[in-house]
């Protein structure tokens, strides 16, 4: 493409940006459920479990929330492929937004189920429910509700940090703009179309986390 | 890979020190723009009101890495050349002043209206209300938050190796190119990383107990 102006240029941008908006929501979501699955397992270990079960936990979640993600990303991509452990950048996207996320993660679904005040639990026994239906019909109720609004921040953190995952080539919207940049030297007009194509997302998920705190009763924690 | 670290050590312990100083002077700088924005959201000018809520909105939906990539490609082909350097304290600065602008938000809302009222009534000034009613409280609310905020940044200085910034990461990536070691540097930077940033958030969590007494 030779020179083009205004709205020309403009469609054109958008246009080979549109085609990783998929890979960028697919790295998302993948890393979301990762995290949400794995801070399960870890507030439930913590919650139930032993002394070490808990001391365990919690060093996973300190070591990974003070590590960025790049770095991770790096010792996923590139370091455990020395040791023949080969993903594709997409899958090694996946994995370490996902095992950064889930640090963040199991403090939220911490923080929502300590805000349960400790009566309740015990009044559950006393009328004679068992530890799984005191999860599952006291504290999980009533966790979803304060866990909701910090998950959908989380989620634009995470929205955001895909953008990382162009450094392992993931083909997701920061990677074709580098390479529509190193094309055709727009980098002004194609990195100002990068930032409203995320904003086309991030914007209705914030507005979305805060709906969601006024309606759901207020929670803290910006991850 | 013992015999090497003789060699990486001191070339990753000055780069750790590029990766502080970057992250110390874009926290100051974030801390007078956050000041800035905050005093603007507050003005009852609804033009510097809602100037100040795009501002914060736009930084907090878009990713660093493509404020970076604008501020230093974006804007160099514009005219405004700087260094990676540069661009990465002002990209950095620039999104983190976004955040610190909410957190001194959160500060001030949490001052009930009464104590302003009753201050002026007892005859104090704007800058005195300021000065002995609204900020030694806010100073509770805010100080965990803006703890939090510094390990963030002290991260995202990583980013800054994709604009070729020297810091940490940046060293990270040449010696495992040159070594053709990426597993044991990476991890090696990545517990790095940790001792700068996990002291930060321990006094995040000693400053959120401690502090939770006076309010």
């Amino acid at each position: 493409m030779s020179a083009q102006s205004g709205i020309e240029l403009y469609s054109h941008i958008v246009e080979v940006l549109i085609t990783g908006v998929r890979v960028t929501i697919e790295v998302t979501l993948g890393s979301l459920a990762f995290s949400m699955v794995v801070a399960a397992l870890l507030a439930g270990c913590q919650s139930l479990g032993g002394r070490l079960a808990r001391a365990l936990v919690q060093i996973y979640v300190e070591l990974f929330r003070a590590v960025p993600v790049l770095t991770l990303l790096f010792i996923v991509y590139f370091g455990l492929a020395t040791l023949g452990i080969r993903f594709d950048s997409i899958s090694a996207a996946v994995l370490g937004l996902g095992i950064n996320g889930s640090a963040y993660c199991t403090e939220i679904f911490r923080a929502g189920i300590a805000a349960i005040p400790r009566g309740q639990v015990e009044a559950a026994y006393a009328l004679g429910l068992g530890r799984w239906q005191v999860f599952r019909l006291v504290i999980l109720p009533q966790a979803v509700r304060l866990v909701v609004p910090p998950l959908t921040n989380f989620a634009v953190q995470l929205l955001k940090n895909t953008s990382v995952a162009s450094a392992v080539a993931a083909p997701e919207v920061m990677l074709l703009a580098r390479n529509l940049v190193n094309e055709t030297f727009h980098s002004p007009e194609i990195y100002l179309s990068v930032c409203v194509v995320y904003l086309c997302i991030s914007l209705p998920m914030i507005r979305l986390a805060s709906w969601l705190e006024h309606h759901l009763g207020a929670a803290e924690a910006r991850p | 890979m013992i015999e090497h670290l003789s060699e990486w050590m001191p070339q990753l312990w000055r780069a750790a020190g590029d990766t502080v100083e970057m992250m110390v002077v874009s926290f100051v700088l974030a801390l007078f723009i956050g000041a800035a924005l905050a005093v603007m959201g507050a003005s009852r000018m609804r033009a510097l009101s809602s100037a100040a809520r795009l501002y914060i909105n736009v930084i907090r939906g878009t990713p660093v890495l493509a404020q970076l990539f604008f501020i230093y490609f974006g804007l160099a082909e514009m005219g405004v050349v700087m260094s990676s350097y540069q661009a990465a304290v002002i990209g950095l600065a620039a999104n983190s002043g976004a955040y610190v602008a909410e957190i001194y938000r959160a500060g001030i809302e949490s001052i009930p209206k009464g104590q302003l009222e009753a201050a002026r009534g007892l005859g104090l000034r704007g800058l005195q209300v300021a000065r002995f009613v609204v900020i030694p409280q806010m100073m509770t609310v805010i100080l965990p938050p803006l703890a939090n905020q510094a390990v963030i940044l002290i991260k995202e200085t990583s980013v800054a190796s994709l604009i070729a910034a020297p810091e940490l990461m940046l060293r990270a990536r040449d010696l495992a190119s040159e070594y053709f070691m990426p597993l044991e540097l990476y991890v090696v930077a990545g517990a790095m990383y940790f001792l700068l940033a996990f002291p930060i958030s321990m006094l995040a969590r000693v400053l959120e107990v401690r502090l939770r007494v006076y309010r």
